[in-house]
């Protein structure tokens, strides 16, 4: 659902988290963005990209430091306001279809805000051919390829209209046509987008501003041209120049 | 048949197996015609018995061996079919067997003409409490996941074990163990992917209206089930 909110529209300060003491995951992160930004989270495995978007939508609280989303505050009380607001497309599409057709799953979320029923149909159809989906519509979401999965997976996002999209890493395990036709997609959408992966080509082609983390901090922020050329920069932290740019 | 009320299909299939599983352990005409229940829908239902045994090929094994020892337990003869005797015991081990197929094969008949979401639709109507209801949905969803994923550990192991057949005892429980964490760590996720969108507990499916045949569904069939059971007409 829409805020209406222009400008800012996430607020990061400050955040730490840990899942075990002693053992922090992220540490000291700032970040502002605005609407329609598009930022790509880049670093390692397992260095906490992930985290750092679930925490976003509040599925875990127990931070310390400030996090504004949407315009409220990340606790467990403001949770429904935040998630009418952001949309979050999971890494595996598996966990993110559960209902028995993709026409149902992306109707879920909608009918959940208790949006009347033309209205909920309304989203369904405008999602399905934002995406070119037609032929998915009645699928069984358990019968379909992995770009297929990916696909119905962000319907069921842009079904509820949000303010900002969270996708994590979401060009693993797709073959180069969907990649492609995922990128033209992703270029299509205007709401913030927040897109982790350690595909550097894949964020290079879908965000202007990219954040590279390593050890739980942000080593750098900044537009994506400048940060994935920084040959040296990414070496030092487990990452490689984009193969666009390397082969020249 | 897909098109009728998923509460009227669930409250008949509910009837049949309770009506099923409490007739008499000697009575088998009763239960011989109880099956014009499931020779109905699996005609009217267009629906293939061989799937319905392949799909629930993982409980039919438990049901149809319930009543396997009967046979030493009660050996009085209670019937004669020509002049062989039948003792109580093979008696009841074959109404116990029909009454387990009957069942299964009853919520065969209900899975495959009503999808999930409508079952727990169907479920919530009769205040069947959400907890619940989100277990069985997480479990029915997740019963092809599992299965997935047992096959790959299983690959897994195998690939670099090549030369066992099968796997090796003392292997299984930590495969077991494996398999129950991954399943556990999926079902989490799931749930928080519902959560995400906006799910609190309540299933907001399209609303079905009831129509006249919703009734007669039921009621035919809760009538027919009675007659049989009672034996009223013979
Ligand atoms: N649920 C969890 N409980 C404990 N530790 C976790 C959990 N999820 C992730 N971690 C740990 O947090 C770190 C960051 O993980 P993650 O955010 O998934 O990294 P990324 O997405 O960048 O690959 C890893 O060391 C991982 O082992
Ligand atoms: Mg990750």
């Amino acid at each position: 659902m829409k805020t209406g909110i222009h400008g800012e529209i996430l607020k990061i300060e400050n955040l730490s988290f840990a899942y075990e003491k002693d053992e922090p995951v992220l540490q000291d992160i700032n970040l502002h963005a605005t609407d329609g930004e598009s930022i790509g989270i880049i670093g390692a495995n397992g260095i906490g990209k992930s985290t750092l978007m679930k925490l976003l939508v509040g599925l875990n609280t127990n931070y310390s430091g400030k996090l504004v989303v949407a315009g409220h505050e990340v606790t467990p009380k403001n949770l429904n306001h935040i998630r009418e607001h952001v949309g979050y497309v999971f890494q595996d599409s598996d966990s993110q279809l559960f209902l028995s057709t993709v026409e149902d799953d992306i109707a879920f979320g909608p009918r959940n805000y208790g949006l009347s029923e033309e209205e909920v149909q309304k989203r369904v159809d405008d999602a399905i051919s934002f995406l070119h989906i037609e032929h998915l519509r009645k699928k069984s979401t358990y019968k379909m390829s992995g770009g297929e999965k990916k696909l119905a997976s962000i319907a069921t996002i842009l079904a509820m209209e949000p303010d900002i999209i969270i996708m994590d890493e979401p060009s693993i395990a797709l073959d180069p046509r969907n990649r492609r036709n995922l990128i033209n997609i992703l270029n299509k959408i205007k709401s913030l987008k927040i897109i982790t992966s350690h595909d550097l080509d894949f964020v290079m082609d879908t965000c202007e501003r990219t954040i590279l983390i390593d050890d739980g901090r942000i080593i750098a922020d900044g537009a994506t041209d400048v940060i994935l050329k920084d040959e040296k920069l990414l070496t030092t932290h487990s990452l490689e120049l984009p193969l666009s740019l390397s082969r020249m | 048949m897909n098109n009728l009320h998923p509460l009227g299909k669930l409250l008949t299939c509910v009837l049949y197996i309770f009506l099923v599983a409490s007739i008499d352990k000697y009575d088998i005409i009763p239960l011989i015609l109880m099956s014009v229940y499931l020779v109905f829908a699996f005609l009217i239902g267009e629906l293939s018995l061989k799937e319905g045994l392949y799909r629930m090929r993982l409980i039919l094994p438990l049901v149809l061996f319930v009543g396997i020892f009967n046979p030493f337990f009660d050996k009085d003869i209670v019937l004669y079919v020509g002049n062989i005797g039948i003792s109580g015991g093979v008696m009841s081990m074959i109404t116990l067997f029909i009454k387990g197929l009957y069942s299964v094969l009853s919520a065969y008949i209900l899975i495959a003409t009503t999808s999930i979401d409508d079952i727990c639709y169907a479920l919530r109507v009769v205040k069947v409490p959400k907890i619940i209801v989100i277990v069985i949905m997480l479990i029915y969803r997740y019963f092809d996941v599992m299965a997935l994923e047992a096959h790959r550990i299983m690959t897994a192991y195998s690939l670099r074990a090549p030369s066992q057949k099968g796997i090796h005892y003392k292997a299984w429980g930590a495969l077991v163990g494996q398999w129950l964490l991954r399943s556990m760590d999926r079902a989490e996720m799931v749930y928080e992917s519902m959560l995400l969108r906006g799910f609190n507990g309540e299933f907001s499916f399209k609303k079905k209206a009831l129509k006249l045949q919703d009734f007669i569904y039921p009621i035919a069939w809760a009538c027919i089930f009675v007659i049989i059971k009672l034996r009223i007409i013979m």
